[in-house]
């Protein structure tokens, strides 16, 4: 019901708001804030407590002025409140002293003064039905139910037909029945008389069910609006069916992610942050990232054995997300020193892929291979699809249904192994199905409920599917590509400028537990770590590394006891591979994350810190491993010129209309 | 026809059943008051105490006179305990009447106006602490009269828990009502009416019914120390100067159970006037 065309009814032009603190000086509340509400929009402000919504709110109604920037409603700015700009407080604000008829008679009276006594008690009454509170009328507010009263409120918000209606938290104090139900009446209310509505919750179902827009706002000091969502779903929405609608977990999980994201972002700078040296290293206090994978072991392996503080790092915390997404904004503004990360990511975030400006991020470590591998629902093996062939065919036959597959992060080997292996297979993986970022702790569920055909997604999750009989395994990873990169260790470059010892303490430190890790017989005490709750909380039995086998080698019905086969260590697989990241970033480029860049040699020249991997690995004594691999060959025995990415391109059949383009970066500098 | 019990539990019962039921809450307050009476009797009776005992102000004459003709007139200060409380309460009436009007007035201006009050808190608070039997001097002084001095000792003593009581329920409107008001741009004159006393009145009652009783302990204060004048307090100080001492014990009852009624008779006007509160 967006329309972009109408005039804006209210336009918050680059309001800043600070408040005097009590022992001297002040709080900057909101910074530069810029909104448009148009006519007839309904809008909801999300975000943490204290993060300004409410003040925001407040500025809008003219119970609060803005230190800088105005507001303007209709044209004018707003200096001081009015009926014209009706609040609904989140309390009701009702005076107990007065009926339910005489709260609203005296809004009535007082902003329509000039009309007789009968249209008056008319315009009343036509409210006190609107909201459905005939049989109540006479009772005092005291009387009524917190439901009750905050439909008296909106009633005398409505009788004196303001432009634009504030609801502060409306529904914050009422129980979830109550709530719901008074959703839908504002929801009708709102539809029959084309209302302009300004909406603070912090209830995400809340905004998506109401909202054309859902403008949510960053954590303070100085808080902004750090993004703002277009509710796509059509109107009249029911309560129960907007559940249903595509975009209505997208539009959910998106609002909570940014919460989630303000959260974190309070949490870190509630800590000092002073850079600590110590040991000859410029930095020992380092915040390390890693999603609930398998392919984490290392992480967790140098933190339980005591291998970050072997190599001089006092201080590390590792920071669990449920997201790579969380990864990569952790990066990008500098919450996280360094992560985990999938191996596509560092040429990624270089090339800009992140939807920002090209932010070189650089590995000097790979930190495990294979340990993925494709998977697809019951509810197809039921229909007999166990192979590719099958689900090629089972495409065809089901061509009107939407079929959508689980990656984990458009730059992860999951999503450029699967796309590969399904365009090598003649299945376009952006026409013929859909492929969604989902967190991989997701998966599975997603994959009982059928949402989604299958996934292509890293241990546990991987396994645990097939070992519950929720899905099948109709590719290992070494079915597609043996060996394959699968995470390596990410920093941003200007922090690898600015601490260079600490980043070689770092990677031996993870060298080191990457050995560990690759000894079969430290498995067992591998899935007893990581099933602690700091790292993935499952049970132990479900997290299993294994020798490469035939079964997960063929993939296809016989693996159904498929256990991923992980590489951590040995000659060739740590060192970071100029070609193995040039092969990515085709990929990338072929499905159209990123433009191939022209400037390739210069990006992989930096992402992969050869010299770091070097260093670490000659002072652990570990020369014989920088062996370097050569020569890419998938299962489809294309083989990958390194000389000539952009003929590799060419030669594949299925891809999006890729381009290339010069990455603009600006040279390696400390942040 | 006799309603059956089974339909309406409550409405048939007997008033002998009655009392048995709710003697929870008559029977305590009856044995302390009968046991504090007794007690009473036995240490008179047995020379304990020189107050006389309770019987005696229906055995002797001159209680027992009072007490059975309060309309008496024999002119000049000599009247029944009628008049004589009718004069103190006139009074009271007076002083307190003037000490509400004053007090829920400044009260409302310093409750609105944070400076006024920051001007004047020092002064009210030390003026508060000042006990009635000191205004007796100064007011006497003042007025060159008894009968003003009275009231205005009254006034001067019930003024304070009115003014505070009001300022402090001006000060406590929830924002919310001053938002709504705010928003729905109402003019100073309905504020007024429509928000602030509906909002103070819980407040404004509180204060009135404390001044009440203070307004009561007063009077027969300065009743005591201004000799000649017609009332409950001079009437005790009479008979304590003619050592009448049953005069005095009904004196002290009397005036207890006057300040007893009159502060039902507030608590009863705060549930009629602000109810749902």
């Amino acid at each position: 019901m967006t329309t972009t065309t109408a005039p804006s009814l209210v336009d918050v032009r680059t309001i800043d708001k600070s408040f005097a603190l009590k022992g001297g000086g002040t709080y900057l509340a909101l910074q530069g804030i810029d909104l448009e509400i148009h006519k007839g929009e309904f809008i909801s402000l999300i975000g943490h407590s204290g993060c300004g919504k409410s003040t925001l709110l407040n500025m809008i109604a003219g119970l609060d002025l803005p230190t800088e920037g105005t507001v303007l409603l209709d044209g004018e700015a707003v200096k001081r409140p009015g009926p014209d700009k009706m609040v609904v407080f989140q309390n009701y604000s009702l005076l107990p002293w007065l009926t339910v008829r005489e709260n609203i008679a005296l809004a009535v009276d007082e902003v329509m003064g000039k009309i007789s006594s009968t249209e008056r008690d008319a315009l009343v009454q036509e409210h006190i039905d609107m909201v459905g509170l005939g049989p109540a009328a006479s009772k005092l507010p005291l009387q009524l139910s917190g439901g009750m009263r905050q439909r008296v409120a909106i009633a005398r918000a409505l009788s004196i037909r303001p432009k634009l209606l504030l609801l502060d938290e409306p529904f914050g104090a009422l129980d979830a029945l109550t709530r719901g139900n008074l959703q839908e009446k504002l929801m009708q209310i709102c539809n029959e008389h084309e209302l302009t509505a300004v909406m603070v919750t912090h209830d995400v179902d809340e905004a998506v069910l109401l909202s054309d827009r859902i403008v949510m706002l960053t954590n303070g000091p100085g808080s902004n609006i750090g993004g703002i969502l277009e509710v796509d779903i059509p109107r009249p929405r029911q309560r129960l069916e907007v559940v249903h609608h595509p975009s209505y977990y997208s539009l959910r999980s998106e609002i909570i992610y940014f919460l989630n994201r303000q959260k974190r972002v309070k949490q870190w700078r509630a800590r000092p942050h002073q850079v600590v040296a110590r040991h000859g290293l410029e930095k020992v206090n380092l915040d390390l990232g890693f999603l609930p994978l398998a392919a984490s072991a290392p992480l967790a392996v140098a933190e339980a054995h005591g291998l970050f503080t072997k190599h001089g790092l006092d201080e590390v915390s590792l920071i669990r997300e449920p997201t790579w997404r969380g990864i990569v904004d952790g990066l990008v503004d500098g919450t996280l020193d360094a992560s985990v990360m999938p191996a596509g990511m560092p040429t990624w975030m270089t090339a800009g892929g992140h939807g920002g400006a090209p932010l070189p991020i650089v590995t000097a470590l790979t930190l495990s291979r294979n340990g993925n591998g494709i998977t697809l629902g019951r509810r197809l093996a039921e229909q007999g699809v166990r192979t590719v062939e099958d689900y090629r065919a089972y495409l065809k036959s089901h061509e009107r249904e939407p079929h959508t597959m689980g990656i984990v992060h458009e730059a992860s080997m999951h999503n450029l192994l699967l796309r590969y292996w399904l365009a090598a297979n003649g299945i376009d993986p952006d026409k013929d199905v859909h492929l969604q970022a989902l967190p991989p702790a997701q998966m599975l569920a997603d994959l009982k409920d059928g949402s989604i055909d299958g996934y292509c997604v890293g241990a546990p999750w991987l396994d645990r599917a097939i070992r519950d009989g929720h899905g099948i395994a109709v590719a290992g990873d070494l079915a597609i590509w043996p060996g394959h990169p699968g995470k390596v260790l990410g920093v941003r470059e200007d922090w690898a400028i600015a601490y260079p010892n600490t980043h070689i303490a770092l990677t031996k430190a993870m060298l080191e537990a990457c050995r560990y890790c690759a000894d079969p017989a430290h498995w067992g005490e591998l899935s007893e770590l990581l099933s602690d709750r700091r790292y993935l909380g499952i049970k132990p039995e479900l997290i299993r590394f294994s020798e490469a086998s035939t079964d997960v080698d063929r993939g296809g019905p016989e693996s159904e006891s498929a256990v991923p086969h992980h590489l951590f260590f040995g000659e060739g697989l740590n060192r970071p591979s100029r070609t193995e990241h040039l092969w990515m970033m085709t990929q990338m480029a072929r499905w159209g994350e990123i433009p191939l860049p022209r400037n390739w040699v210069e990006i992989l020249e930096r992402v992969c810190q050869v010299g770091v991997f070097s260093t670490a690995a000659r002072e652990l004594g570990l020369d014989a491993i920088s062996y370097q691999r050569q020569g890419i060959e998938l299962f489809d025995g294309l083989p990958f010129n390194a000389d000539d990415p952009i003929g590799y391109l060419n030669a594949q059949t299925i891809k999006r209309d890729f381009s290339i383009a010069e990455i603009p970066l600006a040279p390696p500098r400390r942040s | 026809m006799v309603p059956t019990s089974s339909r309406r539990p409550g409405a048939s019962i007997s008033p002998l059943r009655w009392l048995t039921r709710s003697s929870g809450s008559w029977l305590p307050p009856l044995l302390g008051t009968g046991g504090f009476l007794l007690l009473w009797q036995i240490l008179s009776s047995a020379g304990v105490i020189a107050l006389p005992a309770p019987s005696s102000l229906f055995t002797e004459e001159r209680t027992r006179t009072l007490i059975f003709y309060p309309f008496y007139d024999r002119g000049g200060l000599d009247k029944g305990l009628f008049w004589q409380t009718m004069a103190s309460l006139s009074r009271v009436a007076q002083g307190y009447t003037l000490a509400a009007l004053v007090g829920i007035a400044v009260g409302i201006t310093i409750g609105l106006k944070p400076t006024i009050n920051r001007a004047f808190d020092p002064l009210f608070q030390f003026l508060r602490m000042v006990a009635p039997l000191a205004w007796v001097p100064i007011a006497l002084v003042l007025f060159q009269n008894n009968q003003p001095a009275a009231i205005f000792v009254i006034f001067i003593t019930a003024i304070w828990p009115i003014l505070i009581n009001t300022a402090e329920g001006v000060r406590q409107i929830p924002q919310d009502y001053r938002n709504v008001a705010l928003v729905l741009q109402m003019s100073s004159r309905r504020f007024f009416t429509k928000v602030l006393i509906p909002s103070a009145l819980p407040y404004i009652f509180t204060g009135l019914r404390i001044s009440i009783g203070l307004a009561w302990l007063a009077i027969i204060a300065a009743e005591i120390v201004m000799p000649g004048t017609l009332g409950i307090g001079f009437f005790i100080w009479d008979a304590y100067q003619q050592n009448y001492v049953g005069e005095i014990v009904l004196g002290v009852i009397w005036i207890g159970a006057i300040g007893l009624v009159l502060d039902r008779l507030m608590a009863w006007l705060q549930t009629r006037i602000s109810p749902g509160q």
